[in-house]
């Protein structure tokens, strides 16, 4: 009996050896088990800090995939939604001492919404066109937020007392926090997945091939779309909640950066886009390397980390530019893997 | 009401210096159907050349141009051999991605190299010039003459020689283009290394104006995208059109309105050009609706 | 089944599609023809819902469906190709013709099982699992007819099949094509290759610079003096 014939319901393909689609693959499986393993093991502090941020990363890595790899919406905006997670989670907390764990499903359907919007508002812009709306809307976004004081703190801020219990969803060991940013990506990466399988996701892809072809055969592309942004967006919410809850303070500047809306989409590109895979292997590999090249050259020469960080990723994209899961499925098979 | 003069042609004077930082841009979208998201850069590079040169050299920002305009030109061609030309046959996200990490990559080298501090030339005439009841800095007018005179000699450029039939050929149908003999892809260098020189001009035009240090490409990216999206991707006219739009409602709405909502304003400003007419004033039809030519 | 009255386009000044009036009876195999830049692509786009006329009406299967966009037209059951072939070119053959499928059974594993159906049908089944790019013109273009098949359309829309096709693959589509009125499709079909479809069809339409000159059985149409005048001399065969 071959491991192929072993199917799974709702999966198709059944077992495979390398990761495609419809099918749960021993190299999935694999990186789970290690992935739990890095969850238990015991760390030294600061490397715990970057095993829970490359979970966070990769969990957001494949909510922006929804959009970016799937619906072939490109946006470098995305940071947007996960302040709006973020602060709407941690607006009610501090200030009507809402749990995090309700406050999280508000910040998912505030960040849906906006997301909605975003497709819609944007809806007949193309390349670099539709880029660009998303950066200015996270822009006004972020500007709107440092603005309103009141509510977000502004400039300075706003602060998660650090009492720990498992309603307020705050842990003293960052092993409870690598449990909840694990859970995360597992659950990101059960959507995408699902998605993957679906009668919607089927036409997800077709509108990215080619939007006339699917109007042909019965598509709306803008309902589509739509529903692909606020998808991503909801999750993307979802993890600006739990990062609020891990690191206890929100600014405007720090959270819905341009930056880290670059870092959201690049980690999927880097990894490859429209794969499950993808956008786990780029975080994997991009976000420790961020991570260790900030902590040892940071304070060497200000920038340096950022210097070979883009130099880096500029090689990578001229290169690779089907990522590394093209280059995992070129290794392993050959061929181009299924998307 | 002399305040209210005086705003509106400052405006229109700075206007024709945004138009001419904004028509590189313009122009390699036109042609290469690329958004080089490392613009801003090129303009503080150039920036920074001016100043080492009034440094070192003592040569004020005019005559560093003369150094100034052929080394950006040099730098743009480096990096669309390097960089953009590699891109051009892979996904589009390819190109947005690697311009925008050369942006990081040189934010992040000027950093390293020339700190975060800013820096200045001295002002190369003393004192302003008066038109009527009005005064403006000389560096403005100056700069806003050769933003004109840019938009003019280009314009000539486009329509009058050969190159500009090439480029325009280029632009309407690159494949039919190459069958014609017009080397396409020496075409998309001369336009990004041109469209680089320019970027170069305008920063020694800007650098008697305004400091430089690592993220000041940033402030003015933000401006260039919006003139260029009003003013319609690929038309240089658009770009002056669009610059003094820009200028004059820059220089009302920061007197007139709280600081604090300057670059918001900017931001939605751009949305609402982007919602209500994408292909901007004077720009090619379709161009951001239909989609470039991929 | 499909009724087209008083239908105008233009493109700037240009008369694409003038005062066009013609119905379509249930279970006909209507040809299009007519010379170059005649306006059929225009009427074809029209009646696919691809662009909105100017004027005009459309009635299908008795619904005023005037206007509305390409997507509602799919689901109404008329479905079309595409001349140059629109292939989802990250999605394997089979998966292609899935979504279309999609649109008629909801269920992913049903769908397959349909699409699998109409590959046997169209003879593309060897190719289910490969990717669209190792397709050849031939193949692309049946992969069009599988793809409007799989909709399971009442009016099915033909825009220049046999473009590029080997006599044999011309052979082959002919026949194909002249056996769905039986499977109870209707067929429009706008063609270059004049004697696959005057062979097949069992009525003609013949437009020149945007206005309907001839409508009838091959054989009359073939013979009509404005037809002939309007290709120029050509003199039109029954092969």
């Amino acid at each position: 009996m071959s491991l192929a014939s072993i199917r799974i319901a709702g999966l198709p393909n059944g077992f495979a050896l390398m990761p495609r689609r419809g099918a749960v693959s021993l190299f999935e499986i694999g990186l789970l088990i290690a992935c739990i393993a890095l969850v238990g093991i015991p760390l030294p502090q600061n490397l715990r800090d970057v095993v829970v941020l490359t979970f966070l990363y990769a969990g957001l890595a494949l909510a922006w995939n929804v959009a970016g790899g799937y619906a072939g919406l490109i946006s470098f905006g995305h940071a947007a939604f996960f302040g709006i997670g973020a602060y709407t989670s941690t607006i009610l907390l501090v200030h009507a001492g809402v749990s995090p764990w309700l406050g999280l499903w508000v910040g998912a359907l505030a960040s849906a919404a906006a997301g909605a919007l975003l497709a819609v508002v944007c809806a007949r812009l193309k390349g670099p066109f539709f880029i660009l709306s998303t950066l200015a809307a996270a822009e006004v976004v972020r500007i709107g937020a440092l603005n309103w004081a009141s509510m977000t703190g502004g400039p300075e801020g706003l602060s998660i007392l650090p009492v720990s219990s498992l309603a307020n969803m705050v842990f003293t060991s960052k092993a409870a926090y690598a449990a909840l940013m694990l859970g995360y990506l597992v659950i990101c990466y059960a959507v995408t997945m699902a998605l993957q399988c679906s009668r919607y996701g089927y036409f997800l892809l077709a509108v990215r091939d080619d939007e006339d072809a699917a109007k042909a055969a019965g598509v709306n592309p803008l309902l589509v779309r739509t529903g692909a942004m606020a998808l991503s967006a909801l999750l993307t919410g979802i993890g600006g909640t739990l990062f609020a809850q891990y690191f206890l303070y929100l600014d405007p500047t720090f959270v819905i950066s341009p930056e880290l809306s670059f870092q959201l989409a690049l980690l999927p590109a880097v990894g490859g886009l429209g794969t499950a895979i993808g956008p786990v292997l780029g975080s994997f590999l991009i976000t420790p390397l961020s991570e260790l090249l900030r902590a040892y050259l940071g304070h060497a020469a200000a920038g340096l980390h950022l210097v070979i960080y883009s130099a880096v990723l500029i090689v990578v994209m001229l290169y690779f530019p089907s990522g590394l899961a093209g280059a995992l499925a070129r290794l392993a098979g050959g061929r181009k893997p299924k998307l | 009401m002399t305040t209210l003069g005086q705003l509106v042609f400052s405006g229109i004077l700075i206007g024709g210096i945004y138009a001419l930082m904004s028509m590189g841009l313009t122009l390699i979208f036109g042609v290469l159907r690329v958004v080089n998201f490392a613009h801003g850069e090129f303009l503080m590079l150039g920036m920074y050349g001016a100043w080492a040169l009034s440094t070192a050299a003592g040569l004020n920002p005019y005559t560093a141009a003369l150094i100034v305009v052929p080394a950006m030109f040099l730098f743009g061609g480096l990096v669309h051999r390097i960089i953009i030309s590699p891109a051009l046959d892979k996904p589009h996200l390819v190109v947005v991605f690697a311009t925008m990490g050369l942006s990081i990559f040189m934010q992040n080298a000027a950093l390293m190299v020339m700190t975060a501090d800013l820096w200045d030339v001295p002002p190369v005439f003393g004192s302003s010039v008066a038109i009527g009841p009005f005064y403006f800095k000389a560096e403005l007018l100056i700069g806003f003459a050769i933003g004109l005179s840019c938009t003019i000699a280009l314009r000539w450029l486009i329509r009058a020689t050969y190159l500009g039939k090439a480029i325009r050929a280029t632009v309407q149908d690159g494949e039919a283009a190459m069958l014609m003999g017009i080397p396409v892809p020496r075409i998309f260098l001369i336009t990004f290394a041109g469209g680089s020189a320019l970027v170069g001009l305008s920063a020694c035009v800007m650098m008697p104006l305004f400091s430089v240090f690592p993220t000041v490409g940033l402030n003015f990216v933000l401006i260039a995208f919006v003139i260029v999206v009003l003013g319609g991707m690929g038309s240089i006219e658009g770009a002056l059109l669009g610059g003094i739009c820009i200028g004059v409602v820059q220089s009302l709405s920061s007197y007139y309105v709280a600081p604090a909502f300057g670059q918001m304003f900017f931001f939605i400003l751009f949305l609402l050009v982007m919602i209500v007419r994408p292909d901007g004033i004077l720009g090619q039809k379709g161009a951001a609706t239909i989609g470039i030519k991929d | 089944m499909l009724e087209i009255r008083n239908l105008e386009h233009r493109f700037g000044a240009l008369r694409a599609v003038h005062d066009v009036s013609m119905t379509v009876k249930q279970g006909e195999l209507l040809g299009l023809i007519g010379p170059n830049g005649a306006g059929k692509s225009t009427l074809y786009n029209l009646i696919a819902g691809a662009l909105k006329p100017m004027r005009g009406e459309i009635i299908f299967a008795g619904r005023n469906v005037t206007g509305w966009p390409a997507y509602r037209i799919a689901r109404v059951g008329i479905a079309r190709t595409f001349q140059i072939p629109k292939p989802y070119r990250q999605l394997s053959v089979i998966e292609n013709v899935m979504v279309a499928a999609l649109q008629r059974e909801h269920s992913v594993a049903r769908a397959r099982t349909l699409a699998e159906a109409t590959l046997a049908d169209v003879g593309l089944s060897d190719h289910a699992g490969a990717p669209v790019g190792t397709l050849t013109v031939g193949l692309l273009k049946r992969l069009e007819v599988a793809r409007a098949l799989a909709m399971r359309p009442e009016l099915l829309l033909f825009d220049e099949i046999m473009a590029g096709l080997m006599p044999t693959e011309v052979a082959v589509m002919t026949a194909f094509v002249a056996g769905l009125p039986a499977r109870g499709i209707t067929v429009i079909w706008v063609e270059h290759v004049l004697y696959a479809i005057m062979k097949t069809a069992s009525r003609i339409m013949v437009l020149d610079r945007g206005e309907l000159i001839a409508d009838g059985p091959p054989s009359a149409v073939a013979r009509d003096p404005a037809v002939v005048k309007a290709y120029l001399g050509e003199e039109l065969s029954l092969a």
